[in-house]
C-alpha cells in the first residue's frame, strides 16, 4: 500500500478517535446517570454502569417540576421563533427585492446591533419588564429575542440570490409586494426561513443569562434556569445533576439524530456569509 | 405624488413590526441602560441623580479590576482555542470530505453547540471533579500530576475556557468548512502544479481566502468571551474567592444580590463599549471589506 492510500486513512482514523473523544463528556453524563451513587464515585471508574438504575431520573421527575420546565421551553423557544419569522421576513423582503433611498444605511444600522447582546441589556429589560408588570412570565423571556439582526440578515441575503425577474412577470400579472412576498419568495426561500427557524429555535432554548434574571418562580423556569436551581440543591450530587441533564438533553439528540443533515445546513447557512 | 407616498408607507409597513421590536428591546434598552446608570436606585423605586459616580465607583473597585482582568483572561484563552479548533476541525473534514463517515464524525463534533450552557458547565463540573473527576482521575493514572482545576486560582479559568471551547468550537468549524468549499479546487491544482507544499498552499491561498471567515468567527467569538456568565456560575460560581469572576457575574451580583442597578446598569454600558471597540479594532486590525 502506498503513502497516498494509507495517508486518508490514518487521517480518518485520528479524526474518528478524536471526535470519539469529543462525545465521551456527553456519553460520561447519561452514563453517570443511570449509576447507582456507590458506582459513580467507585475508583477505577467504570465506563460501562455494572448496575443500571433509573432512581436518580426519578428523583428528577417526582421531586422537581421538569415536565413543566420542558413546556416552558418549548413555550418560549417557540413563541420566539414564530414572532422573529413573522417580523423578519417582511423585514427583509423590504431590504432586499424593493428599492428606496436609504435602504442600505437602515438595514447596516440594524445589522450592527449584533454588537448588543442580551446580556448586556439586562438591567434596562429587568426594569422595562418590570414597568410592563411582565417579570417571571414567558412574553418577559421570548420578547427581547425577537427583534434580533440574524432574521433579517439571514433572509436578506437569499432573497438578494432570486432572480429579478420573477418579480417582474408577477407584477405584470397584477400582482402587489404582499402577494409577491407570499406566492413567489417565500416558496422558494424554505432553506433559508429552515436556517432561521433552526437558529431562533436553538438561541431560544438555550438562553440563560436573562432568562434566569427574568424568571422568578420555579414552576416558570425553562430548562437551562431548572438545570441550575437542581445544582443549587444536590451540589456535588453527580447522579442526580447528570439524569437531570441528559433529560433535557435527550430530546435535542433525538432531533439531531432524525434532522442531523438539515441541522447542520442550517446553522451552516447562519454562519456563512 | 399620491402613488409615492403609497409607496413610502407600504415600505414602512414591511419594516416597522421588526423596528419595534428591535427599537424597544433592543436599541431602547442600551438608552434606557446609560439612563439608569446615571442614578441611584433606591430598593424601593426612589431615584437619585448622581452623574458618573456609578462609573466612578466602578473604576475603584478593585473588585470591578479583578472582574474586568478575568474576563480578559478568559477572553484571551478562549477565543484562540474556539477559533483555532474550529479551523483545525474544519481541516479535518474538509480534508476526509468524499468519505460518508466524515459526516457523522462532523455531526459529533458539532453536537455539543445544542447543548444549553447549564448542561456544559455541569458535565465539565463534573468532569474536572477534584476528587472523582474522571479527567483528573485518567491523568493521575497517566503518571501525571493535574492540578484541581477548578479549586486552584491559576487553573480555574483555563478550565471553563477548556469546557467553553469543546462547547463552542464545532459551529466554527461549520463556518470554515463552509468557507473551505467555497474555495474553487483550481486553485489548489493550480498550486500543486507549481511544486507548492501543503503548509505553503496552507498560508499562501487558505488562510487570505478565509480572511473573512475568520473575522466573522472572531467577532462573534469576541462577543460571547466577554458575556461569558453561564459556564463560570455553574462551573465555580466565580471561585474560588473571587479568581474567576467575571464582568457578567460582577453585574449580576450588583444588581440582583447588592441591589446596585446602578452601578449594574455601568457594567452594561463598559460591556457595551469594550465589545463596540474590540470589533472596530478588528474589522480595521483584519481589513475588513464589506460584502453586504
Amino acid at each position: 500500500m502506498t503513502a497516498a492510500r494509507l495517508g486518508p486513512r490514518l487521517l480518518v482514523a485520528v479524526v474518528a478517535a478524536l471526535a470519539l473523544l469529543w462525545v465521551a463528556p456527553i456519553a460520561w453524563m447519561f452514563t453517570t446517570g443511570i449509576k447507582p451513587a456507590p458506582e459513580i464515585f467507585a475508583l477505577p471508574p467504570t465506563w460501562i454502569p455494572q448496575r443500571p438504575t433509573l432512581d436518580h431520573v426519578h428523583e428528577v421527575l417526582s421531586r422537581w417540576p421538569f415536565l413543566r420546565w420542558a413546556l416552558n421551553s418549548v413555550v418560549v423557544a417557540g413563541a420566539t421563533t414564530v414572532l422573529s419569522v413573522l417580523v423578519s421576513v417582511p423585514a427583509a423582503y423590504a431590504f432586499s427585492r424593493l428599492r428606496w433611498r436609504g435602504r442600505d444605511a437602515i438595514f447596516l444600522v440594524f445589522l450592527s446591533s449584533m454588537l448588543i447582546p442580551l446580556e448586556v441589556n439586562v438591567i434596562p429589560l429587568y426594569f422595562l419588564m418590570n414597568r410592563l408588570h411582565l417579570l417571571n412570565t414567558y412574553p418577559a423571556v421570548f420578547l427581547p429575542m425577537i427583534g434580533m439582526p440574524i432574521g433579517i440578515f439571514l433572509l436578506r441575503q437569499f432573497y438578494i440570490n432570486i432572480p429579478g425577474e420573477l418579480d417582474d412577470a408577477a407584477r405584470v400579472d397584477g400582482c402587489g409586494n404582499l402577494r409577491i412576498l407570499w406566492h413567489v419568495i417565500l416558496p422558494l426561500s424554505r432553506p433559508a426561513l429552515a436556517a432561521l427557524v433552526i437558529y431562533m429555535f436553538t438561541f431560544a432554548w438555550n438562553e440563560f443569562f436573562w432568562s434566569m434574571i427574568a424568571l422568578s418562580s420555579p414552576q416558570m423556569f425553562t430548562l437551562p434556569i431548572g438545570l441550575r436551581a437542581l445544582q443549587g440543591a444536590y451540589d456535588i450530587d453527580y447522579g442526580v445533576l447528570m439524569a437531570g441533564a441528559a433529560l433535557a438533553v435527550l430530546p435535542t439528540l433525538m432531533l439531531f439524530l432524525f434532522l442531523r443533515g438539515s441541522i447542520i445546513r442550517g446553522i451552516t447557512m447562519t454562519a456563512h456569509k | 405624488m399620491r402613488r409615492r407616498y403609497g409607496r413610502i408607507v407600504e415600505i414602512a409597513l414591511f419594516i416597522l413590526p421588526f423596528a419595534a421590536f428591535w427599537i424597544l428591546f433592543r436599541l431602547g434598552p442600551v438608552l434606557y441602560g446609560f439612563f439608569i446608570s446615571l442614578y441611584r436606585w433606591d430598593p424601593l423605586g426612589d431615584a437619585k441623580f448622581i452623574g458618573a459616580r456609578n462609573y466612578l465607583n466602578l473604576a475603584r473597585d478593585p473588585r470591578f479590576w479583578n472582574a474586568l482582568v478575568n474576563t480578559l483572561e478568559f477572553a484571551a484563552i478562549a477565543i484562540p482555542l474556539i477559533v483555532g479548533i474550529g479551523l483545525v476541525l474544519a481541516l479535518f473534514i474538509f480534508a476526509g470530505r468524499k468519505r460518508r463517515v466524515t459526516t457523522w464524525l462532523e455531526a459529533g463534533f458539532f453536537f455539543p453547540y445544542l447543548l444549553t450552557v447549564s448542561v456544559v458547565g455541569l458535565i465539565w463540573r463534573w468532569l474536572l471533579d477534584p476528587d472523582f473527576g474522571v479527567v483528573l482521575i485518567t491523568l493521575r493514572d497517566m503518571g501525571i500530576d493535574p492540578p484541581v482545576f477548578l479549586n486552584e486560582p491559576r487553573w480555574a479559568i483555563p478550565a471553563i475556557a477548556l469546557a467553553t471551547a469543546w462547547w463552542l468550537a464545532g459551529y466554527r468549524m461549520l463556518l470554515f468548512r463552509a468557507a473551505l468549499e467555497d474555495i474553487p479546487d483550481e486553485f489548489y491544482e493550480a498550486a500543486r502544479i507549481d511544486g507548492a507544499s501543503g503548509a505553503r498552499i496552507f498560508f499562501s491561498i487558505v488562510v487570505p481566502l478565509l480572511r473573512p471567515a475568520i473575522l466573522f468567527a472572531l467577532v462573534l467569538t469576541t462577543i460571547s468571551g466577554f458575556i461569558v456568565f453561564g459556564q463560570v456560575l455553574i462551573m465555580t460560581a466565580g471561585g474560588p474567592g473571587r479568581a474567576s469572576e467575571v464582568l457578567a457575574m460582577y453585574l449580576y451580583r450588583f444588581g440582583f444580590e447588592y441591589l446596585e442597578m446602578g452601578q449594574a446598569a455601568a457594567v452594561g454600558m463598559v460591556l457595551f463599549l469594550i465589545i463596540l471597540g474590540l470589533t472596530l479594532v478588528s474589522f480595521r486590525w483584519l481589513g475588513y471589506e464589506s460584502s453586504l
